[in-house]
């Protein structure tokens, strides 16, 4: 009887014993995954914070007004030929 | 030799002898040659000694294992365990709208261990230095030292510092570091400022925000496998906090317009330098300010004391005629005279004691609205002395001048109000146009809120705020409205001294200014000016009070409505259509005349 009862703890043990080893490697590989991850998640901010910086570089007003007056021929509003509508008005 | 043999022919016969005697039954142990009695405490001796080694081994084990855990456990964690820094990012600066005026992006500090750098091929060393663009000599020159850690170059960007990293040259190593990179350049430094190599606020608000744009670096121990991955964490990890993002109250757009109106009114007029602020009247925010000369914040190399100036907080100048409306506003407020009063200005010339007070010409009797229109100094002084010394002096510190002020900027100037106290009647005659007192451009241009919002007053902030503040009234509301009258007569009345400052589908009001500037102690000679105008725009509802300031014009005229006026009316114009507020007048066209503009001092 006694016999019997060691024989099937000793397989719980066993089984116990594996099932650690695989749960340590499970958790390992996942506390990988979650590096990984989340050096991902520092480098997009880092690039999101260079491209905030692009999109402000770019948008320079002077840059701006730059392109508008030389490449594309614009020149300044006067409000001579500004017509206003206003609301409720004729 | 003989003898040798002798002796050896003699052992062999002794041991054929026991050999002999074993055979004949006599054991090997009940030998009697083995029979020797050794004393007893010898043998417990020896045991004791035994004993004793393996009780100190056992309890040299207790003593590490049990009781002075921590010395193996550190040696142990040594081996195995790292702390890694979890750095954290400065706050971003952001303008009203958002757009991005400085931001910090990693970058790397390239250092180098002289010694083994110099066994590297030259043409190795030749392509770090191009990388590190520097000529081979300078390198050489950083790496001839006796320390053995050298920063060769400090913010170097990242995939310069992969290239290097590239070259694999021994001794070579880089250590992580951010960079503050401005976009907006010169135009927005005044007012964003700029950090130095190790990313501490040293201007403006980079260094007003320090404690909240700064991150606080966190910290992670975990441990590493022979190859130097992370394997696992160990203990508390503690987060790293980055820096609060600061929302400026700044729009770039007319910070933009501001600035460079300002560089063309400088140019134009060959001034050294010039000023301007915008604040929104009914939040009592910064809405744009601007310096010129100014810098590049990304490039500070050949930065000098006049760029770096900032000539609407720190400068503080004799606001000369801008003052006036606040004299008149006062005399009004109290009841001593109307818009209407006449008083009599002669003939253009006024003694007080030793000291004459003059105007460019003889203006006659005329109406207080008339003295403010032509900026008569005369009648300022009379109306002034009409009050007492006390009741100006009020007046003056409850709008704000000779008041440190806390808007969180540093560096801010108080000005200087005399205690009335010490003021001498012409004195006091002399600080009712300006005269004698000195204040700040921001101080200048807060004092004509009053005049914008009916009577009160609010705090300026450089933060974006969304909450109205609530006004600390000043002069009462019909006194405000009177005088926004007045001030709109000086840019569009017949004698007004700002004809200049008109702009076309807006009502415009303000008053201006010219003065000498005090060097030393004194007026200095030659005489130098500074013009200035403060204007409220536009008149019907009040949304911007704009000051501008020209310092040391020397071409086209030194008058504040001859150099001052046209660029405010130039910042005005666009920063109203850039905000898109409705046009309020129906004069469209404006020939301004050129003759405008001479004033009193």
């Amino acid at each position: 009887m006694s016999g019997k009862i060691n024989a099937v703890l000793a397989a719980l043990l066993v089984i116990c014993a594996l099932s650690l080893v695989k749960s340590q490697y499970q958790a390992r590989h996942l506390f990988i995954e979650l590096e990984r991850a989340q050096s991902q998640a520092r480098q997009l901010d880092i690039e999101w914070a260079q491209l905030q910086l692009d999109q402000s570089t770019l948008g320079k007003h002077a840059r701006i007004e730059e392109i508008a007056r030389r490449d594309l021929e614009m020149t300044q509003l006067t409000p001579a030929r500004t017509q206003y509508l206003t609301e409720g008005g004729q | 030799m003989t003898r040798a043999t002798s002796r050896a022919s003699n052992r062999a016969s002794s041991s054929a002898a026991s050999r002999v005697a074993a055979s004949k039954g006599v054991s090997f142990s009940k030998s009697p040659v083995l029979a020797v009695r050794l004393p007893t405490w010898r043998s417990r001796v020896v045991l004791f000694v035994l004993f004793a080694a393996f009780a100190a081994l056992a309890g040299r084990a207790l003593w590490l294992q049990g009781l002075t855990t921590q010395f193996l456990q550190k040696q142990g964690e040594i081996r195995y365990a790292r702390t890694i820094e979890l750095p954290a990012t400065r706050g971003k600066i952001t303008d009203r709208n958002g757009q991005v005026l400085a931001s910090s992006i990693p970058v790397k500090a390239i250092w180098a261990i002289p010694d083994d750098v110099l066994q590297a091929p030259p043409e190795k060393l030749r392509e770090l230095a191009r990388l590190l663009d520097m000529s081979e000599a300078d390198l050489r020159k950083k790496l001839d030292s006796d320390r053995n850690f050298v920063y060769l170059k400090r913010q170097v960007e990242q995939d310069v510092a992969d290239q290097i990293a590239k070259l694999k040259i021994d001794g070579i190593d880089t250590r992580k570091e951010y960079k503050r990179f401005y976009p907006q350049g010169e135009v927005m430094t005044h007012v964003v400022g700029f950090t130095n190599v190790e990313d501490i606020g040293q201007e403006s608000m980079e260094l007003a925000q320090q404690k909240n744009l700064v991150g606080q670096t966190g910290s992670r121990r975990v441990i590493k496998d022979r190859l130097g991955h992370i394997v696992e964490d160990i203990g508390a990890k503690h987060e790293p906090h980055d820096g609060k993002d600061l929302v400026l109250s700044v729009d770039s757009k007319i910070q933009y317009i501001a600035f460079t109106q300002l560089k063309g009114a400088v140019e134009k007029f060959k001034a050294k330098a010039g000023a301007a602020v915008v604040l929104d009247v009914h939040t009592g925010e910064v809405l744009a300010l601007a310096n010129y000369p100014s810098y590049d914040p990304n490039d500070r190399r050949a930065l000098t004391g006049a760029q770096l100036r900032n000539r609407v907080m720190t400068d503080s100048f004799e606001p000369g005629s801008t003052l006036k409306p606040i004299t008149v506003a006062l005399a009004l407020d109290k009841g001593k005279v109307s818009p209407h009063t006449t008083i009599d200005t002669g003939n253009g010339r006024l003694q007080i004691l030793d000291r004459n007070i003059s105007d460019t010409k003889a203006h006659g009797v005329i109406t207080v609205q008339q003295i403010v229109e032509m900026s008569s100094n005369i009648g300022t002084s009379k109306i002034a002395l009409s009050m007492p010394a006390q009741d100006m002096w009020e007046m003056f510190t409850k709008v704000g001048f000779g008041q440190q002020p806390k808007w969180g900027f540093p560096g801010a100037v108080a000005g200087r109000v005399r205690p009335y106290k010490s003021w001498r009647p012409v004195e006091q005659a002399t600080m009712s146009y300006g005269n004698g007192i000195s204040v700040s451009l921001i101080q200048l241009a807060r004092s004509y809120l009053m005049f914008a919002r009916d009577g009160d007053t609010i705090p300026l902030t450089f933060q974006k705020s969304t909450a109205l503040p609530a006004g600390q009234p000043i002069i009462k509301p019909k006194t405000a409205r009177d005088m926004r009258e007045m001030l709109e007569m000086v840019v569009s009345g017949k004698d007004g001294t700002a004809k200049q400052a008109r702009i076309p589908g807006y009502r415009v009001g303000g008053k201006t200014g010219t003065a000498y500037k005090v060097e030393n102690g004194r007026y200095a000679m030659p005489r130098k000016y500074i013009g200035t105008f403060v204007g409220i725009v536009p008149l019907s509802a009040p949304r911007f009070v704009i000051a501008v300031m020209i310092d040391e014009p020397t071409q086209g005229g030194h008058f504040g409505g001859q150099v001052a006026a046209p660029t405010f009316a130039k910042v005005a114009e666009n920063a109203l259509r850039a905000s898109n507020v409705p046009p309020d007048s129906t004069v469209t066209e404006i020939v301004a005349p050129a003759d405008t503009g001479s004033e009193a001092m």
